[in-house]
């Protein structure tokens, strides 16, 4: 019969057989357990072998265990490393790194809301702030306030929606303007932005659409003041090779009346199909607050004065993302929405 | 509106026409297109509605004339009259306050016949159709000088009376255009002794229409309220370019020299002797002199300009406004009379706004010449809208969630308003009275059937997956204001494995919401409840408060491809505190975590788990949460297995295993106890 302590060396001789053909992650795995496994383990049965050893032996024996142990375990590290270090360019080899990634699904932002966004962004950088009304309006703050008398030919030409009670859709953004006038005294520096209505529906318009009005009243506001302010918006709007021009029109709301040009942007100003040949895009209508909108709000038009204007917000996202027609704006067809990144 | 350049040529000398339309442009007319035809050139011109002078070719040569500093040649009619007196053959009667002058001439004699080449190609030029020299002549007097005309026949004028006034109940009037109509007491008329022979500055009568074996006609040249005129047409549904003139307001000092003129043209080209003097009431009180002062300081204020002092009263002056000085660089203005409807609202003290005023030079000179400025306004506008910083976050949130945000008509279908729960719907929605379609009918209560279409749309279209959010105004009726809302719609997955995404659920829709709770710094909470339109069992409130303030659920269709689910959520739910939340700083010592599978029966609310674990105080417990559910397998018919994770940590120390089990215990205890599967 072999001593324990021999066979503890006999263990230490085959421990070194074995690692010395370990090749592989499983192999080097299986040898683990074999030699270390908490139960079956061959290191952790002669651990517990130690209670059959006699007592003389008990000491040398509790050595050599220890002993084998520690090789065993230094050695599994070694053997994990060299195979790692093996292992390596190999794995990275079987790696298809041309695969497609996993795009998490991104959302967008209508194009008109992005536009709006911009906008705000601007003017929020001159000192304007955003002022909100109502989309059901009644005639006083859509016509009346705004010099437009009834019965007038100006309301012609703003086809408007009715509604049984009396009441109508906004046909511009502008009664948040009388709204704001009314309950705040000047300086005024505001944009209202939102949706309006016109009964109107065919290709080129849609019955809701979108805009956008800014408002400015203080004392010594000049038509200086409203070109220069339009200048610098949409040349950070379309960028700074944008020329603007105002030539006269006529509101109600305003006087004098600006409508108000920028080189074409799809030309440049060469003359194009779009532009008629003009090199001009009509892309703003402004003006100088008419004295009788301000006396109507309350403010003394002999004091103060301001100018206004107003955009499409609809057109401009159109041109800005060539959205051919306006109707196509409001299909919510998610393969146009989610082509829309900024 | 459609210009001749040679018809234009015969009051003013034309410039070279890019030199025209780029001058007219920038006053104000804008020449939208250039159109050469045989020697002619056509000018298409938007002339806004407070311009009514420029209506015509006169008007226009006004302009361009003071434009180019160039004479105006108006025409002066000459007259060779008859000894028959006017007076003598027809009687003028006004019997309404709405018709401040009328002016009548006859032509007796006359031969109707085709148009001169010259008339014929003038007015084919804008697009006129030449009829006979005497319906020419009219026609061509109006687009000359913006005066409107009527001619009758004479001889069918009963009783040689012509009376204004409003027609009576039941009187019928075939108008030229063949069409017989009904009238009433709101449409201004001229009639004869016996009946209505023409609709006041609208349209004249078949009856009494000139024809070819007309010899004598009555010409009527005269000015109509234009309220009236409006009013009349709008109820006949007539538009005529008379009615479009009358409506913007015509010279109220043309009718005279219009009658002039159409009886002068009337000799040259159909022969025929103009009768002694023509019958005329003018009213000049009734419009009264409009005068204003522009003090030339205030001018250039407004401007932001230093204009020449003569330079201003030059433009003034050749625009017919007759400048007199009023000292100090002040002038004295009297509005012309083709320019009245332009000036009408004047102030309370009777005079032209000085802004009115200022318009004219600023026109003249050119916009260029302002320069550009930015205003120096001290402050920044403060007053900014919350609803709008709002609007932008939940926007970008729910576009970070793989949303894209849909914009819809806010109005929709009647059938539709019904299918879904809307919110705050109850009574009738507000209805449109004259809709376009009967797709758009009512305002919207809720924004999820415009949505559901939207979804649709992409449906047919083969959309694997649809993700599609929406914020707007919804319209709840009655006393109600608008309520902003946030609509959610959702469904189907990814087809590709490869992608490994997830198929839309309830719980994705849900989880969205809670992300915007989160970052409103708010707990959504949510009740089961029974709902039209969606799937039962899938329905529920959202709560705010002690109210429904929104609603989810899955859509009950059987018809689409695949389930499709909706969230519909009052923006003012998610409320805000004024100043974003503090963060907390993380702990710096390890955390520990725990699992624990609780067998318990299906009708257990995970909301009273969450409840009794929140409830519970457990110490240093920094966030807990549901890992899976389990049913199947070992799991008893009626339960169901929720496993919960626990993350515990401490800010002051590492926490011991010890200290977690111990924690651990007495909640599973407690949720064992309540909750736990009793077979």
């Amino acid at each position: 019969m072999t001593s324990p302590l021999s066979e503890l060396a006999e263990l230490s001789g085959q421990f070194d057989t074995e690692a010395a053909e370990v090749s592989d992650a499983a192999a080097w795995d299986a040898l683990r357990i074999r030699w270390l496994g908490r139960k079956q383990g061959i290191v952790r049965q002669r651990l517990a072998a130690f209670k059959q050893v006699p007592p003389e032996e008990r000491r040398d024996y509790g050595q050599a265990v220890n002993a084998l142990k520690g090789k065993v375990e230094g050695a599994l590290e070694e053997i994990e490393a060299r195979l790692a270090a093996a292992a390596a360019p190999a794995e990275a080899a079987a790696l298809d790194v041309t695969l497609p990634g996993r795009k998490p699904m991104l959302g967008s932002i209508h194009p008109v809301s992005r536009v709006a966004a911009e906008v705000v962004d601007i003017f929020n950088g001159l000192g304007y702030s955003v002022a909100e009304g109502p989309e059901i309006e009644d005639d006083y703050y859509n016509f009346e306030a705004l010099n437009f008398p009834p019965d007038h030919p100006a309301r012609d030409t703003q086809d408007t929606f009715f509604l049984s009670d009396g009441r109508l859709l906004r046909t511009h953004t502008s009664p948040v303007q009388i709204r704001t006038m009314k309950a705040r005294r000047p300086p005024i520096r505001i944009l209202c932005l939102g949706k309006t209505f016109r009964h109107d529906n065919d290709l080129r318009h849609s019955p809701m659409f979108h805009q956008v009005e800014g408002l400015a009243v203080a004392e010594g506001i000049t038509f200086g003041h409203l070109k220069g302010t339009l200048d610098a918006f949409l040349k950070r709007l379309f960028g700074p090779e944008t020329a603007v021009r105002l030539r006269p029109s006529y509101f109600p709301f305003t006087e004098p009346s600006a409508e108000v040009d920028i080189t074409c942007t799809f030309c440049g100003g060469d003359g194009c199909q779009v532009c008629s040949q003009t090199g001009w895009m009509e892309i703003l209508g402004a003006g100088m607050v008419d004295p009788r909108v301000l006396a109507e709000c309350g403010i003394d038009p002999g004091r103060y004065s301001g100018f206004a204007f107003g955009m499409g917000l609809d057109r401009v996202a159109m041109n800005r993302y060539g959205i051919p027609n306006i109707r196509i704006l409001f299909d919510n067809d998610e393969r146009l929405l989610r082509q829309v990144k900024r | 509106m459609q210009f001749s350049r040679n018809w234009l040529g015969r009051y003013v000398e034309v410039p070279e026409v890019d030199d025209l339309a780029e001058k007219l442009t920038a006053a104000g007319l804008a020449v939208e297109g250039i159109e050469r035809s045989g020697d002619d050139v056509v000018l298409e011109i938007d002339v806004t509605t407070n311009r009514p002078d420029c209506m015509n070719h006169l008007g226009l040569a006004r302009e361009v004339a003071v434009l180019f500093d160039r004479p105006l040649r108006a025409p002066e009619p000459q007259l060779a009259e008859s000894d028959e007196s006017t007076g003598d053959i027809v009687e003028i009667e006004l019997g309404t306050p709405h018709c401040p002058e009328y002016v009548a001439r006859v032509v007796r004699g006359i031969e109707v016949g085709p148009s001169p080449a010259w008339l014929r190609e003038l007015l084919e030029a804008i697009g006129q159709r030449s009829i006979n020299n005497v319906v020419d002549i009219t026609n061509f007097v109006l687009w000359e000088s913006g005066q409107p005309i009527h001619a009758f026949d004479l001889d069918k004028i009963a009783g040689s009376k012509i009376e204004v006034r409003y027609a009576r109940e039941g009187e019928r009037l075939t108008t030229l255009d063949g069409e017989e109509r009904e009238l009433d007491p709101a449409i201004l008329t001229i009639a004869d002794a016996e009946r209505v022979v023409a609709l006041a500055g609208i349209m004249g009568g078949l009856d009494s229409e000139v024809t070819e074996t007309t010899r004598d006609v009555l010409i009527e040249s005269a000015h109509f309220d234009r309220t009236a005129v409006r009013l009349g047409a709008r109820r006949l549904g007539l538009h005529t370019d008379a009615s479009h003139r009358f409506e913007r307001g015509a010279d109220h000092s043309g009718c005279r020299p219009a009658a002039d003129r159409v009886a002068e043209l009337l000799v040259e080209l159909a022969g025929g002797n103009v009768t002694r003097g023509a019958l005329e009431n003018p009213h000049p009180e009734y419009f009264g002199d409009f005068e204003g002062t522009v003090d030339l300081e205030r001018l250039n204020a407004f401007a932001g300009v230093d204009y020449p002092a003569d330079g201003v009263e030059h433009y003034y002056r050749a625009l017919g406004f007759e400048p007199r000085s009023a000292g100090d660089g002040k002038l004295r203005l009297t509005v012309p009379s083709w320019r009245y409807y332009d000036f009408w609202q004047r102030r309370d003290d009777g005079e032209v706004w000085e802004a009115d005023l200022f318009e004219e030079a600023m026109r003249m000179f050119g916009f260029d010449m302002i320069p550009a400025d930015l205003p120096a306004i001290g402050s920044p506008d403060l007053g900014s809208s919350r609803e709008h910083g709002k609007r932008e976050r939940i926007r970008e949130l729910l576009a970070s969630c793989g949303y894209a945000e849909a914009i819809n008509f806010a109005f929709g279908e009647r059938a539709a308003d019904r299918l879904l729960p809307g919110l705050g719907s109850t009574g009738e929605p507000v209805a449109i009275a004259n809709p376009l379609s009967e797709q758009y009918t009512v305002m919207r209560r809720s924004l999820l059937p415009n949505l559901l279409e939207s979804a649709r749309f992409n449906l047919r279209r083969g959309a694997p997956v649809v993700r599609l959010f929406e914020i707007g105004r919804l319209f709840p009726g009655g006393e109600s204001e608008e309520i902003e809302a946030v609509g959610l719609i959702a469904g189907g997955g990814s087809p590709t494995p490869w992608d490994r995404q997830h198929e839309v659920d309830l719980f994705e829709l849900k989880g969205v919401l809670e992300s915007l709770y989160e970052t409103f710094d708010s707990t959504l909470e949510v009740r089961p409840a029974e709902l039209r339109g969606l799937v039962a069992g899938t329905a529920s409130e959202i709560v705010a408060g002690d109210r429904a303030a929104g609603y989810m659920g899955q859509v009950d269709d059987a018809e689409l491809p695949y389930p499709l689910f909706v969230v519909e959520l009052e923006s003012a739910a998610l409320t805000e505190a004024d100043h974003p939340e503090p963060v907390r700083a993380p702990s710096r010592f390890p955390s520990i975590t725990a699992d624990l599978t609780l067998t318990h029966a299906l009708e257990v609310a995970w909301a009273d788990i969450r409840q009794a674990i929140a409830a519970a105080g457990v110490a240093n417990l920094s966030s807990f949460g549901l890992r899976d559910r389990y049913s199947g397998e070992g799991v008893p018919a009626g339960a169901v297995n929720s496993t919960i994770y626990f993350l515990y940590n401490a800010d002051d120390r590492s926490l011991t295993q010890e200290e977690v089990n111990e924690c651990q215990a007495s909640l599973i205890a407690e949720l064992e106890r309540r909750f736990g599967w009793r077979g």
